[in-house]
């Protein structure tokens, strides 16, 4: 593959990014849920 | 004082346990076959393999600030003012400033290997920075502090100026003379020049990315809706508190 | 009634202040708003005449053929020569053409055919580049041998800028 270093880094920092970001907002999310009363989770 | 139930589990639901699911699928696909099974370009090379990100993070980026303005305006129209759009507003700015960056920093590996410069002040990549800077201090003003109320409204007015800029952005490498090509796929004369599992992956992209981008918008905004819980309940005790030192 | 934040018999808040977290949000909008001042400047200043075609060097307000310009046209076929590190072809644009030079290799996917901005100054009839961008279109097709013998055999299709 020419120019790989580019191509791997773009879907590298792409993938990377999009996968911390989904692991953060779980990571948040049931952070959170320990803390706040199932009342002001109308998801739940 | 009385003791509320609390569920510990997150804020995962069925449906955005779907959408988590579709997206691991299609994005599995874009991975593996924009990087090995689509055909090389006749031009380019190898590095149109870097479309099958670029275009669909730059199609979320631009979703995801409609969706802030569409609920920007619905919580400035709306008789109860709910703070449910406000937060579906933030969580997708949030959202499409992060695909914003993925899709300035694709785009500039992309340009470094084709035009031969990681940058130009062009009319498409100069509109793009100044689309992502707008929503950056959308972000900031939203970060300001006050009420839920005070920030839903003042963001509100800034998201419905900045989603002026998106048709200025799409439009401006037909509006001026640019070094940037124009829309491949939304191209002005609505034909699509491009192979067939080109296309087929690319779209494929524009799917996953896009329920991804439900995905994470969902549970972002669910964990505002927490944040602003804390902060409300927060003040209500301290409330109650010196109401009770009061009656003492 | 007051609602000021508990401190402790030491006079400490009781509770971590918000004040540094209100801070750092305004020197971000500090930043934003110096930064969005840099690209209007260069919006005004680079990005609403990015280039002149071939054709109207000296034609077109903005393009005097005097001043340092920014051109674009499409390399002609057979015209790329690469000497003792300097590239030269010929830019073509409706029917126009011109002479470039340039030190050094342009990289990208330059080649012939290819639709090119380049950045210099015309010194006599030659164009003479410190900088050259490729522009690709926005068709894409799979490489096929066929199609490449055939393409070779014609010449340049040229391509709306």
């Amino acid at each position: 593959m020419n120019h790989a270093g580019f191509i791997i880094a773009t879907y590298g920092v792409t993938f990377g990014a999009v996968i911390g970001l989904a692991a953060y907002a779980i990571k948040q999310g049931r952070e959170l849920s320990r803390k706040v009363p199932d009342k002001d989770k109308p998801w739940t | 004082m009385t003791t509320a139930t609390v569920n510990s589990k997150g804020v995962g639901t069925p449906t955005t346990r779907i959408y988590g699911a579709l997206a691991i699928v299609a994005l599995g696909w874009v991975l593996l076959g924009g990087l090995f099974f689509t055909p090389e370009d006749v031009v380019q090379g190898d590095a149109v393999r870097i479309m099958y990100v670029h275009v669909p993070t730059a199609w979320v980026a631009y979703l995801a600030f409609i969706v802030t303005g569409i609920a920007s305006a619905c919580w400035l129209i709306g008789k109860k003012h709910s703070l449910g759009f406000d937060r579906v507003a933030g969580a997708s700015a949030e959202v499409g400033v992060v695909f914003m960056a993925m899709t300035l920093l694709s785009g500039s590996l992309w340009g470094r290997i084709t035009w031969g410069t990681y940058w130009v002040w062009d009319p498409r990549l100069t509109t793009t920075a100044f689309l992502f800077v707008t929503y950056v201090g959308y972000l900031a003003v939203r970060g300001l502090g006050g009420s839920p109320e005070q920030r839903a409204r003042r963001s509100s007015v800034i998201a419905l100026l900045a989603v002026l800029e998106i048709p200025l952005v799409h439009f401006s490498v037909v509006l001026w003379r640019s070094l940037h090509q124009q829309a491949s796929v939304l191209s002005p004369d609505g034909d699509i020049k491009m192979d067939g599992l080109m296309l087929f992956t690319l779209l494929f992209g524009v799917f996953g990315f896009s329920v991804l981008f439900a995905w994470l918008v969902s549970h972002r905004q669910r964990i505002m809706a927490m944040q602003d819980a804390l902060q409300t309940n927060a003040l209500d005790a301290a409330v109650s508190e010196r109401l009770r030192e009061a009656q003492v | 009634m007051d609602l000021t934040p508990r401190t402790s018999p030491d006079n400490a808040p009781l509770a971590p202040r918000k004040r540094n977290r209100k801070w750092k949000y305004v020197a971000m909008l500090i930043v934003v708003a110096s930064a969005g001042g840099i690209i209007v400047t260069q919006f005004l200043t680079s990005a609403i005449d990015f280039y002149c075609n071939v054709d109207e060097i000296g034609v077109r307000d903005g393009c005097e053929a005097n001043r340092r310009l920014r051109v674009q046209g499409v390399v002609a076929k057979d015209s790329l020569k690469s000497a003792s590190g300097r590239t030269s072809f010929v830019m073509e644009f409706n029917n126009h053409s011109v002479d470039v030079m340039y030190e050094g290799d342009p990289g990208g996917i330059f080649q012939e055919c290819i639709p090119v901005v380049a950045h210099g100054r015309l010194v006599g009839d030659v164009f003479e580049a410190n900088r050259i961008e490729v522009k690709h279109s926005n068709q894409y097709e799979a490489e096929n041998p066929d199609r490449i013998a055939e393409s070779k055999a014609t010449p340049c299709t040229q391509l709306a800028g």
